[in-house]
Order: C-alpha cells, then structure tokens, then sequence
C-alpha cells in the first residue's frame, strides 16, 4: 500500500507533520516526500533494519512477567516515522523548560529552609506537612549550588490548538534518556541519506553534559562518579548500565558500597576501597538509606544519607527532591516561577484544578464526566480517573475519594493530545505522543535538544508507557533551510 | 569503565569460570567412567562410587539415595538440582551469574551461556538412557568449550578476564587432584596377577582429562601409575596438569593489584610439588599428598576471596584509625 498522505488524516487534532489540509507542516516536506517514495518492500525492508539494530545494539527494557519467575528483557518498541520540531519553536520550549526547573529548584530549597514561600502566601504551608515525599531529614541541608533536582524529565504534550503545555515534571529519577539516544542512533542506520538532507541538531552529548553535571557538585579534582542502580531486575537497568558506559562512571549497586565512620562512602574493589565523591542514584528516596528511610531496603546503603549530609558526597538527585514532583504542587509552578524569578512563565501548564479549594473541588464534581482526576503523588498513570472513558461507578468512587481527602486530588481537562504518523503495516496513521525532555541543573543548566518521543501504537490510545504498549520515535530538532 | 574493578563482578565472574570449568570436568569424569565399565571385565570389582567420593558429595548423596548404582549416580551428578554440585545446578548458578555481568562478559558469550543453560536443562535433567547421556555429555563440553574460545578471543583481556582464568584453574587444578585420587583407591592395582587391565584405571585417568596423546608424546613409555602421576602433576605444558595451573595463577595473580598474600599461597603449593618425589608415592601416601594439595588450593581459594572479594568490617575506615591494609585508594584516572 505504502504511504499516500492525501489518505492521511488526524480528524480534529494536531499532527506533528501534517496539516488539516493535508500538506507537510514547514519543514517536513522533504521527509514527506522521500517516505511517500518508498514501496511496501523497501518500507518493510527499512523497518526490518531497525529491528535488527536495536537487537543487535541490544536495546531492551525489562518487563516483569509474573510473581516468582521474574522478568524479562523486551527489544526496543520504534517507530521508523521521525518526529520533527523546529528549532525555533524549540528554543522557546528551552526556555521555558529552564525556567520552570530553575523555580522548581528554588521551591526545594525554600521548603527546607526558609520556607518563605508559606510565609509570603504562595501556596498553603500544610501541603507541604502533608507530602509523602517531604523529608524531615533534609531540613537544613545545603547541597551544591542549592540545586536539589539536578535531573529532571517534564513530559510536554501538545493540545489540538497546536499549543505546547507542561503535563508534569518528574524531578525524583526519571528515565528514558537512553532511549533517546539509541533512538537516533538507530535513526542514522535506516535512514542515513535523511540526514543529509536536514540540519537535526545532535543529542549525543548528553552523557558528556551529564557527566560535567555532576562534576560540579563536588570540589575534589578529579571525582569518582558512580550511578546506583538497584540492579539488573529494575526496567530501566539497560539505561542505568548505558549512562554508566557512556560517562566512564562505575555502574555499582547498593552492596558494593560502605560507609566508613569517616562518615565517606567507598566502593568495594579489588584494589580495595576507593572513595566515591559523586552518585547519581537512580533509587527511589525511600530505599536510598536503611538508617534513615525504609529499614528492611536491601537496595541501599546504610550511611549514605549521613556521608551526604556531612558533604563528603553528593547525591543527584538529592534525597527529598520529590516534594515538588507531586500534582498539586505542579498547579502552582506558574506562580513559584512568579515568585522566586519574577519573571513570567514561558510555558504554560495544563490547567487544572485544586480539589483542596471549595469552588474548583465543586467544579471538578460536577464535571467529573469531562475531567481527567490525578492523585498528589503518584506516578506512571497509576491511581488517575480518565472522566470520559470511566463507568459512572468508577466516578462516583472518586467523588468519595476527593471529598474525604481534598488535597490529595487535582483534575484537569482531557486534552486532546497531538499526533504524528506512525507506520502500521505498510501505510501511515495518526497515533498520539508526548515529549519528555531532560533537563539537567548544576553549576549551569542544559536542556536535551528535543527529548524522547514516546507513542501510543494502539490506534486512539493515549497510554505511551512502552510497559502498556507505547513505543518511540526519534526526535528532530531542526532548522529551516 | 573507570579504572576500577567491583569486588562484586570480579567475584561474579570468578565463579563462572569455576561453575563451567566444574561443569565440563564433571561431564568429561562422567563420560569416561561410563567408557571405563564398557572395557572392565564383569569379574573385575568396579563401581559408580568413586565419583560421589571425587565431587565430596558423599553426605548429601546419601541423604538422596540408597545405592552408588550406575542409574543413581549418574542422576545425582547430572540433572539432580537438590545437589549443588551437579551439572544442571552448576549451569544454573552459571546463567545466574551471567545475567548480572552484561557489559562485562561479551554478549554473544552470555548467550551462549544461556543456550547451554538451556540445552542441559531440556536434555539432561531426570533419568537418562545410557545414549542420552553419553550425547549430553559430549555436547555439554563441546558447548563449553565455544565460550572459551570466544571469550579469549573476544573478551577485554582486564582484571574481570584474570578473575575468570583464576576461576578455571582454581577449580581445574583441584579436579585434576581428585580425579588422579580415583586411581589410588584402585582395586585393579593390586590385583595378584598383572594383565591387561592393571593399568586400564590409570588409562581412565588420562582420557577424564584428554591427556592420553599428550602423555605418549612427551613420555612415550607405556601407561602406568607412577609415570601417569608425575606428568599429570609435574609436566609444565600439559594444559590441565597441576603446575600448569599453578603457573597460570601466578601469572594472572602477578598482574593484578594487592594480589602478594594469594601469591605466597600458590608459591607454598609449588614448593610443596618440587620437595615431594611424586613419582615414587604409592597408594596411602598418594592419597594423603593429594589430600595436601587439594587443602592447600582451597587456601589459595580462600586467600583470593579475602584479598578481593569480601570486606572484613575491620577493613572500613574508622574515624580517626586508618592503618596501611584500610587506607583508600583514591582514583585519579576518571
């Protein structure tokens, strides 16, 4: 059949490539055009050929397949179909993705300090008593440039006005940034006479930036750099493992590592203990620290918070950074940019509802059929009510959930999110996306050019989580000719 | 990577070399005493039992079995998993291993691991018919030996590929030393009348450990025990006798850091061959000068996981006591 875009249509949404009218958007002709060339064999032959990279590359993540019988590693979903943006548009999304972060950073900081923000009435002081990932320990610390989320992952999506909204920021250990990479490189391999043809602003350098990211948090020379993985049963080992790779730093897990009374932490080695100065950790706060958090955690290391605190290690992300990664701190992010910048925000965020206010929280009930509801803090779409899709039963368990616990809800309207062509068989169809950019704080900040496309292969579905049949395309940053 | 080597994955990869090296002695041991009771003529005492004494699994072989029967014994070494020493549980630990050093064993080699894994677990695991097994037995070495050659081939010769020789010939010099200790419990030695059997276990011997073509080159004498014993133990370029282990281990222990206590260990052993006249021991004083090597390996062994695998508590910094073994490195090379 191969692909015929006048047949292409995404009804009453945005497409990334294509416009209502059916032509490619400002810079994606040339793409349009070479894909419309190819025959149903060289599509599948394409296609094939990505296939065999990511295996060959080894690109998996990790599923678990049941109690007992633990998990196995899955190849790469892709899609072969890239998805473009324009630098310029790109720039500003920067921006404000640097802007937002910045504020993010200064609210942690606050929170564990000062906490003017209550005192000067920008949000309500019991939010944040009431936070599952507030952490008395953390009070009084002063981490490194002040900057507590040096990682973050904010997923952007794109609504039918073609306008591009925050949807959440995940500032504790987001991952996918792997994926982005090998995304592009098994991009060149399928296509490499496109990359003659489009100036696409590389992404290779992230390892590098992340790498001097984290050399700044500490004032010893040359640092070991370790990242901690909670080891090879996490689905995002095969990312812990690449970034380890790729910045020279030891992949280690929980049990090479000891804290001495020396109050330094040290991994185990055959030459012995070697002091380790830097450790992106990508275990959750809870398990990081049996001495401190969860006793029973086999994934950490008893000490680690104490050798933080005497800062004779740092910690990316810093423990109790997730204070600000909750949903209904996110409705505030547009007036803690206000107040700690005093600038106004570049980029906006989905609007949304506080179920703690008494007119918004009726708001929501009344309309409860039209709204998506998210809990404070959790995560992966877990615990949501998708109003439109939900039973009239699944609402009203919901109404009784707000109305018990207030702040613990916050709604925003459904948004239609954008789409991009995506092969199916050997023609194209609209499938919706989002975008998660990495953004990454130290003595100076760096947003990822573009970020990891992620796609819903499921016709209509907007669940992208490749766990529940998402998958992802590469991402072009691009500039006009 | 960094300079640095983890204890955990220098440990992991230690133990595979142990686990495949293990697993192909076992099959080759099995194999060859299976040929053994084809050649012994029916009047001639001979049994399965030797093997259990060999692998030192005699204890838990009784709590599983009555009789060292051909049938048993076999089972017990080969697809028993309640035996933590037969072929399919040392596979097993093996494929364990092996998933948790990606990025550190080639990836062609932890599929291979993984097929040979598999390939045990659906073809040697309960009873077997004499052909299954002697195919399985075939298979399973030649297997192992495809990821020998690929990881020397292929694996970054570093401080993981030093742990995994160590592994191999930790593991190799101690079967040899029991394997050389089925001959000296050997019934056909005494018996009263030389003939074409008397040597047939020392024969044995030689073809559990593919040395049968290599002896005849370099000794081209007939077979028999004293001079058996000696190449065995004694010659320099055989690839599984005990010095050629020990060499191997100096070798390797020579490159690597903080490795003198390990060395004085493998220097001990070696002495201890040139002061014995190995080719003059017989019978009770054979058996007790194996019995000497094998406790002065596992002190090799013992000495190996020390220095580079486990942490005594009195080695972790303490506030104010740093004494010269506690004192951190300090990596400059990131």
């Amino acid at each position: 059949m191969s692909i015929k875009w006048q047949e292409y249509s995404a009804e009453g949404l945005w497409d990334e490539l294509i416009t209502a009218g059916g032509r490619a958007r400002p810079g994606a002709g040339s793409l349009c055009r070479m894909l419309a060339k190819l025959s149903d064999e060289e599509l599948n032959a394409r296609k094939a050929a990505a296939e065999l990279a990511i295996r060959s590359m080894g690109i998996t993540f990790t599923v678990y397949t049941g109690e007992g019988s633990g998990s196995i590693d899955r190849e790469w979903p892709f899609d072969i179909i890239p998805r473009l943006l324009l630098k310029k548009e790109w720039d500003q999304i920067s921006a404000g993705l640097t802007q937002r972060v910045k504020a993010l950073n200064c609210f942690i900081d606050d929170v564990y300090h000062d906490q003017r923000v209550f005192a000067d009435g920008v949000l309500p002081r019991e939010y944040i008593e009431k936070s599952r990932e507030f952490r008395g320990e953390c009070v009084g610390i002063e981490p490194p440039h002040r900057i507590w989320s040096h990682v973050c992952g904010s997923d952007l999506v794109r609504d039918s006005d073609g306008r591009v909204y925050v949807l959440e920021d995940n500032l504790r250990v987001p991952s996918g940034v792997s994926y982005m990479l090998e995304n592009r490189e098994v991009m060149k391999r399928v296509f490499p006479e496109l990359f003659e043809d489009y100036v696409i602003h590389p992404v290779d350098d992230y390892p590098a930036r992340l790498a001097s990211c984290l050399r700044t948090l500490t004032s010893v020379k040359s640092p070991q750099i370790a990242v901690l993985t909670p080891g090879i049963y996490n689905s995002a080992y095969f990312e812990h493992a690449y970034l380890a790779n790729a910045m020279a730093a030891q992949l280690v897990e929980g049990s090479d590592l000891v804290v001495g009374k020396d109050d330094y932490v040290y991994m185990k080695t055959i030459d012995g203990l070697v002091r380790v100065d830097v450790i992106y950790r990508r275990i959750d706060d809870l398990f990081l620290d049996p001495d401190v958090f969860k006793p029973d955690s086999m994934l950490g290391v008893p000490g680690i918070v104490r050798a933080w605190r005497a800062g004779n290690v740092a910690l990316a992300n810093a423990p109790g950074c997730g204070v600000a990664d909750d949903k209904v701190i996110y409705t505030y992010v547009p007036d803690l940019v206000r107040y700690y910048l005093a600038e106004e925000p570049l980029l906006p965020n989905v609007p949304s509802y506080r179920c703690v206010d008494k007119e918004q929280r009726d708001y929501v009930l009344d309309n409860l059929d039209e709204l998506v509801v998210k809990p404070a803090n959790e995560s992966g779409g877990y615990g949501m009510l998708i109003g439109p899709k939900a039973s009239r039963a699944e609402r009203n368990r919901f109404a009784r959930l707000i109305r018990a616990n207030p702040r613990n809800y916050m709604a925003q309207p459904m948004l239609k999110l954008s789409t991009a062509p995506t092969l199916v068989d050997e023609h194209a169809e609209p499938r919706h996306l989002d975008l998660r950019p990495f953004i990454l704080s130290g003595a100076s900040s760096y947003v990822t050019m573009g970020g990891l496309t992620r796609v819903a292969l499921r016709k209509g579905s907007t669940v992208v989580n490749s766990s529940q049949g998402g998958g992802s395309k590469d991402t072009w940053v691009v500039d006009l000719e | 990577m960094s300079g640095h080597t983890l204890s955990s994955t220098a440990k992991r990869t230690y133990w595979l070399g142990r686990y495949l090296e293990r697993t192909e002695s076992t099959a080759r041991l099995i194999a060859e005493n299976g040929n053994l009771m084809i050649d012994l003529p029916a009047r001639l005492p001979h049994s399965w039992s030797p093997l259990i004494s060999i692998t030192g699994s005699g204890a838990t072989f009784a709590t599983l079995y009555e009789e060292p029967t051909e049938r048993n014994v076999t089972r017990f070494l080969i697809g028993d998993l309640r035996n933590h020493g037969s072929i399919l549980s040392s596979l097993g630990w093996a494929r364990e291993n092996v998933r948790t050093l990606r990025g550190i064993i080639p990836r062609q080699a932890v599929e291979y691991i993984i097929e040979l894994h598999l390939y045990a677990r659906d073809h040697l695991s309960g009873a077997l018919s004499r052909s299954r097994r002697a195919e399985g037995l075939t298979v399973v070495p030649a297997l192992i030996q495809q990821i020998e050659g690929f990881m020397s081939a292929n694996m970054l010769h570093d401080a993981h590929w030093n742990f995994w020789r160590l592994g191999n010939f930790v593991e190799r010099a101690d079967m040899t030393t029991r394997i050389i200790d089925v001959g000296t419990d050997n019934p056909l030695q005494t018996a009263d009348a030389p003939g074409p059997f008397t040597d047939l276990q020392w024969r044995s011997v030689l073809r559990s450990l593919n040395a049968t073509q290599s002896y005849l080159t370099v000794r081209q004498e007939p077979i028999h025990q004293s001079a058996v014993v000696g190449f065995l133990i004694g010659n320099r370029s055989l690839p599984r006798s005990l010095t050629y282990s020990l060499e191997s281990l100096r070798n390797g222990l020579r490159t690597l850091p903080r490795s003198d206590r390990a060395l004085r260990a493998v220097n001990r052993l070696r002495r201890f061959l040139q002061s014995s006249e190995i080719e003059n021991l017989e019978g009770p004083e054979l058996h007790q000068f194996l019995d000497g090597c094998q406790v002065q390996l596992a002190e090799i062994h013992q000495q190996i996981d020390r220095t580079y695998f486990e942490f005594h508590p009195r080695r972790i910094p303490q506030r104010a006591d740093r004494s010269a073994d506690t004192q951190p490195t300090r990596s400059d090379s990131t």
